[in-house]
């Protein structure tokens, strides 16, 4: 289906349109990757929720024409988890920014990977508090400029992927808004998989990220993804993130173990018996 | 003289640009200045405006009523048109808006145009339009000149050389074009006023009271306070820690003013939610704590940057258990600074959470204001720290004292150890069960103190006539609206306002019985930005005194002048 059909198909274009995010905003490039991953998943669009927490990545939500539930900052991945539980036949997804999913939304995020419930994490990560004008989130690289921190970070990044591999999601995956055509690809395996999966997807914040680090335009982050992301395929063996400032993207993780449901159904059948 | 200039345009066109440079323009030439913002919660587009009002008289509200708009935007004519005053004007853009209007108000300049022709650079759009309000009012270039020189000194001549020409540029081209206007603006005598918003003046407030820690997690209308304490970090040694959320936030506040330093915190309604379990802490550990808390209109995300006054009741009764806490609403960037400097002081002599409650309007609003009077500072170490602590024979950290105050000491100055607990304990911070020790403690930590801090509270402000017939009531925020409409209503009336910046514990009526007041006048009126008048409630519980009338906002945006004096002139039926 050519992109336009697909808009009209998913989005609510006709009401929340033009959409909030800056002009060359990496979120839309994500936005379309979805859009064209639920039509490679053929998914009732009716079966289908998308919750989100708060920030310029929240807001995505806002422009599909799905269920959807734009809630509070950190906290979508607990009401997916409720929706999961009460309706196991939805398929559920969580749209977060970086901030959102792994510092306010941090304890969440780990304990959601642990229990391996089947729902689908998408990380925007922009290094960046984006809506509130610049602040460093978890993911902000040492050294660089942030709204708090005027004179260089001195906090170091954790790396999204390899935390939510440790804390025991089943799927785990990395992408940029650079390789935009193998999002959708990504997004597919993610929701595909039974059990917890994530993908992340480095995405650029020219406005509050870039001009405070020498990246004032959309197009020189952009560069930046190209230039520093490696292939998993191409990494041999090395660990996701220990190649200094360059990154993996691809599958990085995707672990055959039963899910929570699957593992609630055989407890009960043992309680019966 | 009295003029408001309207900028309009989409978020990201740089209308915060124009209007401070204006602003700093006008307070250098000698005006007072009053600014106030209107934004949408978005990084780029949608419409947003800054209103700027300049004057010879002090100044404490903007006004509907627009002399010059900048409109940056085809939204800002549709939607501000009508502000308009006989002689105003509209300065816009016709190529760059697509758009042309010959009607006699409005002034085609072309910023795009210009700015191009000086250095290649439509960023400069923002500079021309700053020189064509100049040009058009008649006010010398000199002051925005040495201005562009100060704020580019650091991007180099060139940069310099290119913004200078771009204001000459626009300047000029005023000049020339509007042959009809009438604005007549020249430098007045020159004072050294500053001109100074709510964040920053509570930023300002806590680095005078020798705050140390600074602990928060960004949430609109309080970051303004963590960015500005974080670009003062090195100059005035304040420990800056942006945490992973306000839970993290408020603990670790809790944590340096247990170490020994004056700590603060700053949140909105959604962040002090999560604060809340840190707040009983507080209350049960006796630890001084300042929490800015800004408000805007919930629940929830709620409009994330428009303002409400709707979380007085949340901080009343915000966190189990009974302690007690303090709470003040600054009304002015003059009283958000010294009323942050008492929150300090209380703070630390009563051992309490105490609270700055303010709100976006405050906080995004802008005022000239002479100086802060540094002389009124109070700083008093409360602490019990270095020699004096070793010297200690014993110590218990809550031990049972007249007043209820135990001695604060610093850990790590003496061999003595600080024990706090979060279970109830005894004077030694050790945890305990019995009814004994629980009831004595009960009345150290918070009946001994209630009465202590009564004392501490201030009257409320009154302005206007003694005998006032009909009295504007208010608190926070609201002060400025609510005075300006009292000067425009006592042309025709008995008027006055009572504003309430020290709101909990609410004043003892000793210095002045405000209730007996109130009681007397035949209109009484309450006005909050809320919907159900939480002030008034909290006055009436706490004096018996109930307003039967009054004018609440909950759209999000503040009252303007003009339509607190509608409000007020259809209720005077009730008289
Ligand atoms: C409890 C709470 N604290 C703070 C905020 C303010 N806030 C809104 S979005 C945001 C961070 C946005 O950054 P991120 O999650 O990385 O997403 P982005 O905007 O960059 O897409 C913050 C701090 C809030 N809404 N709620």
């Amino acid at each position: 289906m050519d992109m336009t059909s697909l808009r009209h198909k998913y989005l609510r274009h006709d009401k929340k349109f033009p959409h909030v995010w800056c002009p060359g905003c990496g979120n839309g490039i994500v936005l379309g990757a979805l859009l064209r991953a639920f039509e490679r998943l053929n998914i009732d669009k009716d079966r289908l929720v998308l919750t989100a927490g708060i920030g310029c990545a929240g807001r995505l939500p806002v422009y599909v024409d799905l269920n959807t539930l734009h809630t509070t900052h950190g906290r979508a991945l607990t009401f997916a988890t409720g929706i999961k539980l009460a309706n196991p036949e939805l398929t559920v997804m969580a749209v977060m920014g970086d901030g959102d999913a792994t510092a306010i939304g941090g304890n969440h995020f780990i304990h959601a990977a642990r229990r391996n419930l089947d729902l689908t994490a998408i990380i925007i990560n922009n290094q960046i508090y984006g809506m509130t004008g610049g602040q460093y989130s978890p993911t902000t690289p040492y050294g660089a400029r942030a709204a708090t921190a005027v004179y260089g970070h001195i906090e170091h990044a954790f790396s999204i992927a390899e935390l939510a591999v440790t804390a025991g999601a089943a799927f785990v995956a990395r992408g940029t808004v650079y390789h935009a055509a193998m999002l959708e690809g990504l997004i597919e395996k993610a929701v595909r998989k039974r059990g917890f999966s994530v993908v992340e997807i480095m995405a650029n914040c020219h406005v509050q990220f870039g001009r405070r680090n020498k990246m004032a335009e959309p197009v020189a982050m952009l560069e930046w993804f190209r230039d520093h992301a490696v292939s998993a395929a191409n990494a041999n063996g090395i660990p996701p993130d220990s190649l200094d400032d360059r990154f993996t993207i691809g599958v990085l993780a995707d672990v055959e173990k039963p899910d929570y449901i699957a593992e609630y159904q055989a407890v009960r059948e043992k309680a019966k018996q | 003289m009295d003029y408001s200039i309207k900028i309009g345009g989409e978020a990201g066109q740089g209308i915060q640009t124009i209007g401070d440079a204006l602003g700093r323009v006008f307070v250098r030439a000698g005006y007072h200045v009053f600014s106030h913002q209107d934004y949408e919660s978005r990084i780029r587009g949608g419409h947003n405006f800054y209103q700027l009002r300049f004057s010879s008289q002090p100044l404490a509200a903007s006004r509907n009523k627009v002399d010059i708009l900048v409109a940056l935007d085809r939204e800002s004519i549709t939607r501000h048109e009508k502000d308009l005053t006989v002689n105003g004007r509209i300065i816009y853009d016709a190529s760059a808006l697509k758009f042309k209007n010959g009607g006699p108000a409005f002034l085609d300049i072309p910023f795009e145009k210009l700015a191009l022709e000086q250095d290649g650079d439509k960023i400069m759009v923002n500079t021309v339009a700053t020189g064509a309000v100049l040009g058009m009012l008649g006010l010398e270039p000199d002051l925005i000149l040495e201005l562009i020189a100060d704020t580019f000194k650091n991007k180099g001549d060139h940069v310099v050389h290119a913004n200078k020409n771009a204001v000459r540029a626009g300047y000029e081209y005023a000049r020339l074009h509007c042959d009809t206007c009438t604005f007549a603006v020249a430098v007045d005598e020159v004072q050294q006023r500053m001109l100074v918003g709510g964040v920053e003046s509570i930023a300002l407030g806590a680095l005078a009271s020798g705050c140390r820690f600074y602990s928060a997690y960004p949430m609109t209308p309080s970051t303004g306070i963590m960015n500005y304490l974080a670009s003062t970090e090195s100059e005035y040694g304040v420990i800056v820690e942006q945490a992973e959320d306000e839970i993290a936030a408020i603990n670790m506040a809790l944590g340096a003013s247990y170490a020994g330093v004056r700590a603060m915190t700053g949140t909105s309604g959604g962040g002090f939610a999560l604060m809340v379990e840190g707040l009983s802490l507080a209350g049960m550990t006796e630890t001084p704590i300042v929490i800015a808390m800004g408000q805007r209109p919930g629940p929830a995300t709620g409009l994330p940057t428009r303002t409400e006054q709707g979380d007085l009741e949340f901080l009343l009764s915000a966190g189990h258990g009974e302690f007690p806490r303090v709470i003040f609403a600054p009304g002015t960037p003059r009283q958000a600074f010294h009323l942050t400097n008492k929150a300090f002081d209380i703070a630390e002599k009563y051992q309490i959470p105490v609270f700055i409650l303010f709100d976006t309007y405050l906080a995004d609003s802008q005022w000239t204001v002479d100086s802060f009077d540094l002389n009124q500072v109070r700083y008093i170490d409360y602490r019990l720290r270095g020699d004096a602590f070793k010297n200690q024979q014993h110590y218990r950290r809550y031990a049972y004292t007249e007043t209820g105050i135990s001695p604060l000491a610093v850990p790590g100055d003496a061999s003595h150890v600080v024990v706090v607990d979060s279970d109830e304990h005894d004077e030694e911070g050790h945890i305990i069960e019995d009814a004994a020790t629980r009831i004595r403690m009960v009345e150290k930590r918070l009946l001994k103190k209630l009465p202590l801090i009564r004392t501490e509270i201030a009257p409320p402000d009154f302005y206007g006539d003694q005998e006032a017939h009909v009295v504007l009531t208010g608190w926070g925020s609201t002060y400025g609206i609510i005075k300006e409409a009292v000067d425009e209503l006592a042309k025709s009336m008995s008027i006055a306002m009572l504003h309430f910046s020290e709101v909990f514990p609410l004043p003892d009526l000793g210095l002045f019985d405000y209730v007996s007041f109130l009681r007397k006048t035949k209109l009484p009126l309450c006005i909050e930005h809320n919907a159900t008048g939480q002030f008034s409630r909290l006055l009436r519980a706490a004096t018996g005194f109930e307003f039967k009338i009054q004018i609440n906002k909950y759209d999000g945006r503040p009252f303007t002048v003009e339509e607190l004096i509608g409000e007020v002139h259809d209720r005077l039926g009730n008289i």
